[in-house]
Order: structure tokens, then C-alpha cells, then sequence
């Protein structure tokens, strides 16, 4: 009947939730100036000091990860967003009604996952795109630029933005499991940060098997044009994150369906 | 309709919800009465498919919740009226809620002006008084127009005005052949907004009828003053009376009619002064259903030993 709940009608719902709060309205904005603002910081900075820099830094100067620094920060504010999507509702006590509503657990995930992620794309390539092309234009004349016409360099900027829509999925599918802000933030804060660290005290054959296996360093092989050593392609590190990403999901489903509200 | 069949929730070593078995009839107003902590918000929660329950099952016109294809449509809830994201207003609350379930905005504009907070609508949620949240979740309770409305303690941080309001709501609802279920812990509340009532305590079931079945039922007491207590006493002892409360004033009197003590004490030889029947007040009752199964009572400090 025309009346019935549906994917479509979920979607919709979620959307308008989606933008009619502030945390993820200011959370986009910190997103692009994080990206943005942070692009432009320090491309400049490296334009005005060209002149005084080594050759051998020259030679391992890449125009494309420079532009794209921001990312590394950005990431955190995505994460923030996509955690708070979903245990804002826990602790407002809004996802009773939200559940009375749309009582298919599986629909409703996927309805917010489609508006989170959807949105969080759109978002995400934005700000890599714009700080791309800003920090090429910033380094014209002067520093070595990179351009999209050069396949690898166009891959390296989708992926940058792909990069942050999946850790955007990463955290939601964190708040599924944990469904307190202060935990499912603190979790994703430290497998960006922390995880790496304990790499560190690894004996250093196990640091370059297991460093490939780190979501960040994911996020650097993803966004870099040449290939880093010890760690998967471009792909093949976008394809074990969309993994992590659909185990975490499935796990945080399941955990949603089966446990009181 | 709303039938629960054996409905029962255990969390880890507690029975919050132990063997419910009642039909909740349309065309009236029920009342589900209990202490605090007694199952009553568990039981709603279980209704509205957000717990699952241990045993048993809850079911709408014959249909558990999860099983309804568009729910506002046919059931309509207000369990706890703070809980409502405080930074979206009131409106694209309801907008939000109304758009899952292809409800048309029009019909949220109807219910914040039915439920008085049209002049409210763009404020922040967050700002809300307790009246004011109880009136917004009361307007989602009735956006899909439904035929089943449950509401838990509705009247909480309500004014006056607030409270007649709803309990006018809750008569006309009922007058257009909809499920009302209202629960409450004031059993003076009860008794003048639910024409029938179920009483619960710690989760178990403990009556079912109407508020006058309900004080019939309770143990009214006779106050007598006679001209000796002494050997008045002694013959309602031996009618099987129960007399407590001797002291100069009277003697309060149960087990035995205000009859059966006037014809005791013609017997006995002594003249009776007063003979007045104590009707049971409703919050007597109530205590009296309810004292074995008060969760958290005030029968003093216990020490560990």
C-alpha cells in the first residue's frame, strides 16, 4: 500500500534528519576546511620556500599527497560525523521513536547508510577535488604540479575522497556496535592513531606485514601515485577497507536486531 | 486491540515482565496501574517491538509490531517525551517521522495545532519544557491517525490545564472506537481519566476490572464506638471479626458487616454510639494490591550484617 514504510520513504526520512541537525551540518564544514584550508596552509608554505629546498627533497617531492594533507585531518571530523549519526539517537533516547517508526532493523540501517555515505561522497570529493585543483594552482609557476589528465593522479584524488566516505561507513558501523558517542569516537580515534603506534613496537619483519592492514595506511597507498612499498595497491587497499567496512556493518546489524532498543 | 500471551522479560537475574497474559479492549480507556520499576514501561516497550521479550508475545489486532507494514498508520506511542533529538525542532521532528511513514506535512501542521504548539514548532526541542516535550510526543502519538495509542505515565510535568486537556483526549479517543492504554503509578490519577484498569507488580499480573469492581473488592473496615469496647470486642471475636485499633475513641472493625456488628452487640448487651462503614479509598486499594510487590519501598534501612 502506498502508505507502507519503504527503503525509499527510510531514505528520505533520514536525509531530512541528517540535515536538519547541527553536529553534521558543522561537522561538513569542518570537513572542507580541514581539506581545504589545511591544503592551502601548506602548499603555500612549500611554494615560498622552494627555493631554499634540498634536491633531495625535490626528487621525492609529490604534488598530488601534498594537496591532499588535509585528508589526514579531515578524517577525524568525518569520523566524528559518522559515529554521532547514530549515537546521538542512543543518547537522546530518539532512536525508541525513530524504531517505532521504521521498526525493520535492516531497513533502517541501510536507509541511514545510504544518506550518510551518499552524502559524505559527495562531500568528501568536493574537498579533495577543490584542494587538488587549489594546490596545483597554488604551486603553478613555481613548484612541480600534477594534473588530472594523468590517469594515476585523477585515481589518487577520487580514492582520497573515497577514503573518507568509507571511514565515514566505518565509524557508523562502530556506533552500531558501541552505540555510546564518547566509545565508538574514542575507537575510531585509535585505530587511526593508537594502532599504528603499537606497530611501532613490532619486531620490524611483522611492522611491514602487518602495516598494510592499518586503515590509514590504506588511506596513504590509496591516495599516493606511485605504488608504497610493503603495502597493498591503490585497489587492493580500497577493496580490504570496503571489507572491514561490510564486516563491521554486518556485525553492528546483527547486534541492532538482536538487542533491545 | 492489544493481546499479550504470556509475555515475559528477564533481564540477567530480575523477572521485569513475569507471565502477562490480558487483552487491552478498543472503545475504552485502560489504565495499567503499578509501583515504579513493576514492568509497566517494559511491557509498553515490548509492544512497540523495541525489547524483545524472553517468552511469550505482544500482538496489535493480531499482528506483532515488527509485522506492521506501516506502523504510525496503526499505532501510536508516547513512552518517554524527552527522549527527541534536542537540536532538531519540533516540526521537522515531526516532519522526519511523518516522511518514514508517507504521512503528508499537512497532517503535522494539524497536530501541532491540535496539540498547541504551532507557536513552538521552529523552536529547538532542547528548549522544551516537560509539558511542552509530553504535548509534542503526544502530537507524533497521533500523526498517522491511529487506531491504537499507548502512552506511558502521559500526564508527568503536565499543568492543570495540560492534564484536563489530556484527559479529554483520551475520552474522545476512545468515543471514536480507538485502543487507549495509559499507564500511570497515581492510582488517584487513574480513577478519573481509565474506565478499566490493570494492576501490575513486579511484572506479575495482579487485577483486571473496572475502578468500582476494584474498590468492591477491597476490605472495607467498621468504625464502632460503643459503650464498652472491652465486651464488644470479645463477642466480634467470637463472629470471627477482626478489631483492631482499640483505644477510647472505637474500635475499627473488619471481616464483619456493620449488620453482623449491630445484631453482635444487641446480643452482647452493649449500646452502640457510632457505626460507620470506612469505604476503601481507591489509593488504599491500590497499596493493599500492590504491597507485596513494591520494588523499591520505604519499610526502613536494612543493614548488612
Amino acid at each position: 500500500m502506498s502508505r507502507d514504510v519503504t527503503l525509499g520513504s527510510v531514505v528520505r526520512s533520514e536525509w531530512l534528519k541528517f540535515r536538519t541537525v547541527r553536529s553534521s551540518i558543522s561537522g561538513v564544514i569542518v570537513t572542507f576546511v580541514l581539506t581545504i584550508g589545511l591544503g592551502a596552509l601548506v602548499t603555500s608554505l612549500l611554494r615560498a620556500h622552494w627555493s631554499t629546498t634540498s634536491p633531495a627533497r625535490r626528487l621525492t617531492f609529490d604534488p598530488v599527497t601534498t594537496s591532499l594533507v588535509g585528508v589526514i585531518f579531515a578524517q577525524f571530523a568525518i569520523g566524528v560525523i559518522g559515529s554521532l549519526y547514530l549515537t546521538s539517537e542512543y543518547s537522546s533516547g530518539s532512536i525508541r521513536t525513530t524504531l517505532a517508526a521504521v521498526p525493520n532493523r535492516v531497513q533502517l540501517v541501510s536507509g541511514k547508510l545510504i544518506v550518510l555515505v551518499t552524502s559524505l561522497f559527495v562531500v568528501s570529493e568536493v574537498a579533495c577535488f577543490t584542494t587538488f585543483l587549489m594546490g596545483q594552482a597554488i604551486f603553478s609557476g613555481v613548484v612541480p604540479t600534477a594534473s588530472l589528465s594523468n590517469s594515476t593522479v585523477l585515481r589518487a584524488v577520487i580514492f582520497a575522497g573515497l577514503y573518507l566516505t568509507l571511514l565515514s561507513a566505518l565509524a557508523f558501523s562502530l556506533g552500531l556496535i558501541l552505540r555510546q558517542s564518547a566509545a565508538c569516537i574514542s575507537v575510531f580515534v585509535s585505530i587511526l592513531l593508537v594502532l599504528p603506534l603499537i606497530i611501532i613496537f613490532l619486531p620490524s619483519s611483522w611492522q611491514n606485514d602487518a602495516m598494510r592492514f592499518l586503515p590509514n595506511e590504506m588511506g596513504r597507498a590509496m591516495t599516493s601515485v606511485s605504488p608504497v612499498a610493503n603495502h597493498f595497491s591503490a585497489l587492493g587497499s580500497l577493496i580490504t577497507l570496503l571489507i572491514y567496512v561490510v564486516v563491521l556493518l554486518g556485525i553492528g546489524t546483527t547486534l541492532m536486531s538482536r538487542r533491545d532498543a | 486491540m492489544i493481546k499479550l500471551e504470556h509475555l515475559t522479560k528477564r533481564y540477567h537475574e530480575t523477572l521485569a515482565v513475569d507471565d502477562l497474559d490480558f487483552e487491552v479492549q478498543p472503545g475504552v480507556i485502560t489504565g495499567f496501574l503499578g509501583p515504579n520499576g513493576s514492568g509497566k514501561s517494559t511491557t509498553m516497550r515490548i509492544i512497540l517491538g523495541l525489547d524483545h521479550p524472553t517468552k511469550g508475545r505482544a500482538t496489535i489486532k493480531g499482528k506483532r509490531y515488527g509485522e506492521l507494514r506501516a506502523p504510525l498508520h496503526e499505532v501510536g506511542a508516547l513512552l518517554d517525551a524527552k527522549a527527541i533529538h534536542p537540536g532538531r525542532s519540533a516540526r521537522n521532528h515531526l516532519r522526519a517521522l511523518a516522511t518514514s511513514n508517507r504521512i503528508p506535512f499537512s497532517r503535522v501542521d494539524d497536530v501541532l495545532e491540535f496539540a498547541g504548539i504551532t507557536s513552538v514548532a521552529n523552536k529547538k526541542v532542547g528548549n522544551f519544557s516537560l509539558g511542552m516535550s509530553q504535548r509534542l510526543g503526544i502530537a507524533g502519538a497521533l500523526l498517522g491517525d491511529p487506531e491504537v495509542l499507548l502512552f506511558d505515565e502521559p500526564v508527568n510535568g503536565l499543568d492543570p490545564e495540560g492534564v484536563r486537556w489530556i484527559r479529554d483526549l483520551f475520552r474522545s479517543l476512545a468515543n471514536e472506537g480507538r485502543t487507549v492504554f495509559v499507564s500511570s503509578h497515581l492510582m488517584s490519577e487513574m480513577a478519573v481519566t481509565a474506565d478499566q484498569i490493570i494492576v501490575i507488580g513486579r511484572g506479575r499480573f495482579i487485577t483486571q476490572g473496572s475502578i468500582d469492581a476494584l474498590t468492591a473488592t477491597a476490605k472495607g473496615t467498621v468504625f464502632v464506638r460503643a459503650a464498652n469496647h472491652a465486651r464488644l470486642t470479645d463477642a466480634l471475636n467470637t463472629k470471627g471479626g477482626v478489631v483492631s485499633d482499640v483505644n477510647d475513641e472505637g474500635l475499627s472493625v473488619s471481616e464483619l458487616t456493620s449488620d453482623q456488628i449491630g445484631q453482635a452487640a444487641f446480643d452482647a448487651g452493649v449500646a452502640i454510639y457510632e457505626l460507620t462503614p470506612q469505604r476503601a479509598s481507591l489509593e488504599d486499594v491500590f497499596m493493599e494490591l500492590t504491597a507485596d510487590a513494591v520494588e523499591y519501598g520505604s519499610s526502613g534501612v536494612r543493614h548488612e550484617s
